[in-house]
């Protein structure tokens, strides 16, 4: 008989995950205050511990939920067959798109980088990014777009480590101009590796991708 | 009573696919339902429990193949591509689809054996019609597509050609060329349907997608 407690009980969880993605989104780690978690979905600071017993119980579900966001919107776009480089291309919008535009996302990125010490799952989830991304660039290499005798792994570690810095660098409030910089970063990037007789089509491609992009983000969002 | 809804879909789908292999093995006309029954393995019973007839057991290929079709086209022209790029990849990945897969490919030969005798037929070519206007109007609006042409007749167009194609390859060599057929149409339609700003890329769009198709490297 204690299912409708049970289900109230779980009924909680997501909409705390949520509140807690919003706080994690906007203010680093350690000033997050779990009242304002709470008060946002309205419930008792006891009734949270029963789910999430600490603070780092209630961040390491936002980086699960967000872990699921992002594989369920790469499945998309792997989805579309495109090829390799199109791929690692659509990709590196997509991820800009979710970052500036989701909590969830926004969070998880930055929980990643505040509390992925632990246990190393910051080197784990980035290991497994490069390791999928450099299958990618594997395919592209084969089909030409990259140039023969560049190293897969080396360009998507490079890709990972340009966006993660293109993250400090830049103003995710600012989706616009953020997805300028992706644009910018893939011009200036391309050349390194890119075989030179596609670069025309493939900075069209990653113009046309900005173009698209910025349609779907919103305009200049200010700080919470 | 989940657990009998689920045997129920099993039985559905094991009597779909042997109804798909002998429709492929002796053609359709040739088939009867005591031999779908025998390649199924079941009963008379379990089959007419689902299918009443050898037509309601075509439209239920003709609609599953068909719905596979467009949700696959649907999953790219949903995708965060310009719509006529989506367009484009979208005719290939589809035309691809319906050569590799059993179902689609049966259900698109049936659709054309009752092309005029169906409901099915209108069903299935109108949400296609549909599909491809909405993408067009997107296409329009992005600027790849002309602006002094109508949206939806450019996108029925499409439509219209690549069904051809479909027609013709499959008369003249057995469905071997299509992809050759399917880009020659395309190679035709897009001076005719893209902005000149955006033609040249487009053209280099087409030419990627359908090498990349037939398996060679990509041009240079």
């Amino acid at each position: 008989m204690t299912e409708p407690a049970d289900r109230r009980a779980d009924s909680a969880r997501g909409p705390l995950v949520r509140a807690a993605a919003e706080q994690f989104a906007r203010k680093p780690y350690s000033l997050v205050n779990l009242d304002d978690v709470v008060a946002a979905v309205d419930i008792s600071r006891g009734a949270m511990y029963f789910h999430f017993p600490s603070k780092q119980a209630l961040a390491t579900a936002v980086i699960d939920e967000a872990h699921k966001l992002g594989h369920e919107a790469v499945a998309g776009v792997l989805a579309n067959k495109l090829s390799g480089l199109e791929t690692l291309i659509d990709l590196s919008y997509l991820v800009a798109v979710l970052d500036t535009g989701e909590d969830l996302a926004r969070a998880g990125l930055y929980l990643l980088e505040s509390i992925g010490r632990v246990e190393g799952l910051e080197a784990r989830s980035l290991g497994e990014v490069i390791d999928a991304l450099a299958q990618i660039a594997r395919r592209a290499v084969d089909e030409g777009d990259i140039a023969e005798g560049r190293d897969p792994e080396d360009i998507a570690r490079l890709l990972v480590s340009t966006y993660i810095g293109i993250r400090h660098t830049g103003d995710l409030d600012n989706p616009q101009q953020f997805l300028m910089h992706i644009e910018k970063a893939w011009t200036l990037l391309m050349p390194g590796f890119a075989n030179p007789e596609r670069m025309r089509y493939l900075s069209q491609f990653v113009r046309r991708r900005t173009a698209m992009a910025s349609g779907k983000v919103l305009p200049q969002r200010g700080p919470a | 009573m989940i657990a009998r809804q689920t045997r129920s879909e099993v039985t559905r789908r094991k009597i779909i696919d042997a109804a798909v292999e002998l429709f492929n093995d002796v053609g359709y006309s040739n088939a009867g339902l005591g031999d779908i029954i025998e390649r199924a393995g079941m009963t008379k019973g379990a089959l007419y429990h689902h299918f009443n007839s050898k037509e309601a057991l075509a439209v239920a290929i003709i609609n599953e193949g068909s719905d596979i079709l467009l949700k696959t086209f649907q999953g790219i022209s949903r995708s965060s591509a310009p719509a006529l790029e989506s367009m484009i990849h979208g005719v290939f990945v589809a035309v691809n689809l319906g050569n590799t897969d059993k179902l689609v490919r049966m259900g698109a030969v049936l659709l054309r054996i009752f092309a005029k005798f169906s409901e099915a037929s209108t069903v299935n070519y109108g949400v296609w019609l549909a599909e491809m206007g909405e993408q067009a109007r997107r296409a329009q609006a992005e600027g790849d597509l002309r602006d002094d042409i109508d949206a939806q007749a450019a996108g029925e167009f499409i439509v219209s050609t690549v069904l051809g194609a479909e027609l013709i390859s499959n008369a003249v060599s057995g469905g071997e060329d299509l992809m050759e057929r399917v880009t020659r149409t395309w190679e035709f339609l897009l001076p005719a349907v893209a902005s000149e700003q955006s033609l040249p890329y487009l053209q280099e769009f087409l030419a990627r997608e359908s090498l990349r198709r037939r398996g060679q490297s990509m041009p240079t």
